[in-house]
């Protein structure tokens, strides 16, 4: 038998917040999303279609620029909601592309190397792990979204002869919103998908796949039984018809299909849930089953 | 009962297939060492114990504390699993350092602990370099400072000498010893039995899922009563002594030791056996020089109670 002396001393010290604690593996999960080259490659292609819009509020708002163009149409220069939703179409893409490459970086490289058991033996919870990769990947596709949108925004605020920003904060508003959304349904949607499937490529073609098929699918409903409800399916085009709302623009009668707002977002909705259902059926620190 | 670890009637099925069933512990403070052979239900009793798996009845508690409120729990706790697995892409330091960020530790006192925990394992030299680049060793001895560096009050370590050469498994076995006395909960799963015996205070045995003994190895040892306990006896006389022991009852075996200078003799009754042994020493026919049980250790424990292939019972 030993003779205790009882003179360990746990940790008394002081601790940061729990917060914090989750923001330190958002932290390690958006380097770990960054480290690839192949991700700065995506991060360059996505701001492309940005530099394009940045270039068109150059023209809009540059007098001899305009003259050179012979300003014959207003409209094609026309610096205003419309103008922000085609920058929100074109963003949509380059996310779902980022996202899809980024998601399994984040947790398919846990479960492969069975880290889960190491790392839930810390004083955080499941929804703590899952929120700190969702952060990480939040912030990434931020990078491509909101952030490149609002700086467009700023600029043209600055540019524009007349005081346009604050006459057009709404479009901000709808801007960050109408990402946000975006940006959120896929960080969950791609951790949600990873999580289930070990191998990173297929983890990415899993994803294309959640957000094409069902829209492939919705097109054939909606022409086989002549019914607009298949759109519902179509996550891509429910932004679309979200970010136009959000921005304030109204709906083009016969130019598609209206949906309601309730019914997107129940269906966006549905989407999360499932998908934070898939995330906590797999985020598990088990180690052995035996059997 | 906030000192202790406590399983009150605990199992865990993974649907039709039996974790652990009908556990109930009382672990103190000191080495406990969990014994068992491979799929008898260790991990699962360990990853119980930390709330990674949830008990499918019973109860556990840690020093008062539930496994399923990870914030506070893991503050006391601190676990090196068997499985040769870690983050991608970290350097042992970030490993560490990351690990007591997570467990809310300001940076400057991570560091320091960081700093304190690599050195006790004697990896300070290597800190800057990756995990992936390490040696089996080396991870194992990453997982155990990751394990103590947040100055645990339980420590849990699952097969924590797997892979270690001799020199660092004295080492870690003298941490162990160190960590031990000065009062810490440490619950150690081995399969080496001869380092359970030098470690350990008390052990758990369990096979099948099922707690087969647990205590102070010599109190199990005295427990296993239809095993008949071995003694050796070093003396100038074996043979005489061979002679007047056998004429007592419980004595049923006796074989002379390979140099001729000792006994080793089973007796069914150690109690009666020590006082017959008195009475000879006594009539001074036989000079004894040493007497030590030759089996009241984990070994000897083990192939009684599971065998070597784990059915004994």
């Amino acid at each position: 038998m030993s003779v205790y002396k009882h003179n360990y001393r746990a940790y008394t010290g002081k601790l940061t917040p729990g917060w914090t604690r989750i923001l330190v593996l958002a932290r390690y999960g958006y380097a770990e999303a960054w480290s690839s080259k192949i991700t700065i490659g995506i991060f360059i292609l996505s701001l492309l279609p940005c530099i394009g819009f940045l270039f068109g509020i150059y023209l809009a708002n540059n007098p001899m620029a305009r003259l050179l163009l012979g300003n014959h149409n207003q409209r094609v220069l026309a610096i205003n909601a419309g103008f922000f939703l085609n920058l929100m179409d074109a963003q949509f893409g380059p996310a779902l592309v980022l996202a899809a490459w980024i998601a399994p970086r984040l947790i398919t490289f846990d479960l492969a190397d069975d880290a889960l058991p190491i790392l839930l033996s810390h004083p955080i919870s499941r929804f703590g792990y899952v929120f700190g990769k969702w952060v990480a990947l939040f912030a990434s596709l931020s990078l491509v979204t909101w952030i490149p949108a609002l700086v467009l925004f700023a600029y043209q605020g600055y540019s524009s002869p007349q005081p346009w920003a604050a006459a057009n904060v709404p479009i901000a508003f709808g801007l960050v919103a109408g990402a946000v959304i975006w940006i959120a349904f896929l960080s969950l949607l791609g951790l949600a998908l990873s999580s289930w499937v070990k191998w990173r490529v297929v983890a990415t073609g899993a994803i294309f796949a959640a957000i094409l098929v069902p829209a492939g699918v919705g097109a054939i409903v909606t022409a086989v039984l002549r019914t607009k409800w298949g759109w519902l399916l179509n996550v891509p085009f429910m932004m679309s018809v979200l970010s136009q709302r959000l921005l304030g623009i109204p709906d083009l009668a016969g130019s598609q299909p209206s949906l309601p707002t309730a019914g997107m977002t129940a269906m966006l909705t549905l989407g999360c849930l499932l998908c934070v259902a898939m995330l906590f059926a797999r985020i598990r620190a088990r180690e052995v089953v035996r059997g | 009962m906030n000192d202790r670890i406590i399983f009150e009637d605990v199992s865990k099925f993974y649907g039709e297939v039996l974790g652990v069933n009908r556990i109930s512990l009382t672990i103190p403070s000191g080495i406990t060492a969990l014994v068992g052979p491979n799929g008898s239900g260790k991990t699962t009793l360990m990853n119980l114990m930390t709330g990674l798996v949830q008990p499918s009845s019973g109860h556990i508690s840690v020093l008062g504390l539930s496994p399923g409120s990870a914030t506070e729990f893991f503050r006391d706790v601190g676990y090196c699993t068997q499985f040769d697995s870690f983050p991608r892409g970290l350097t042992g330091w970030q490993f560490i350092f990351d690990s007591l960020m997570l467990h809310g530790i300001s940076k400057t006192e991570a560091t320091r602990l960081t700093r304190e925990s690599l050195e006790r394992v004697q990896l300070g030299d290597a800190a800057d370099r990756r995990i992936a680049g390490y040696s089996k060793g080396m991870r194992q001895k990453t997982r155990l400072a990751q394990a103590i560096a947040h100055h645990p009050r339980v420590l849990v370590l699952d097969e924590p000498l797997n892979g270690l050469d001799p020199l660092a498994r004295a080492e870690s076995i003298a941490l162990f010893e160190e960590l031990g006395r000065q009062g810490m909960h440490l619950l150690i799963s081995s399969h080496i039995l001869d380092e359970v015996d030098r470690i350990a205070d008390r052990v758990v045995l369990i096979t099948g899922g099922y707690l087969i003994a647990e205590g102070n190895i010599h109190q199990v040892r005295q427990e296993v009563r239809e095993k008949p306990m071995q003694v050796l006896i070093r003396c100038d006389h074996p043979e005489l002594l061979a002679s007047k022991m056998f004429a007592i009852n419980h004595c049923v075996e006796a074989r002379l030791h390979a140099d001729g200078k000792g006994l080793l003799l089973r007796t069914g009754d150690i109690d009666q056996f020590y006082s017959s042994l008195n009475g000879i020493a006594a009539e001074g026919l036989v000079k004894i020089e040493a007497v030590a049980p030759a089996d009241d250790d984990a070994n000897a424990i083990y192939q009684y109670l599971i065998g070597s292939d784990g059915s004994a019972l």
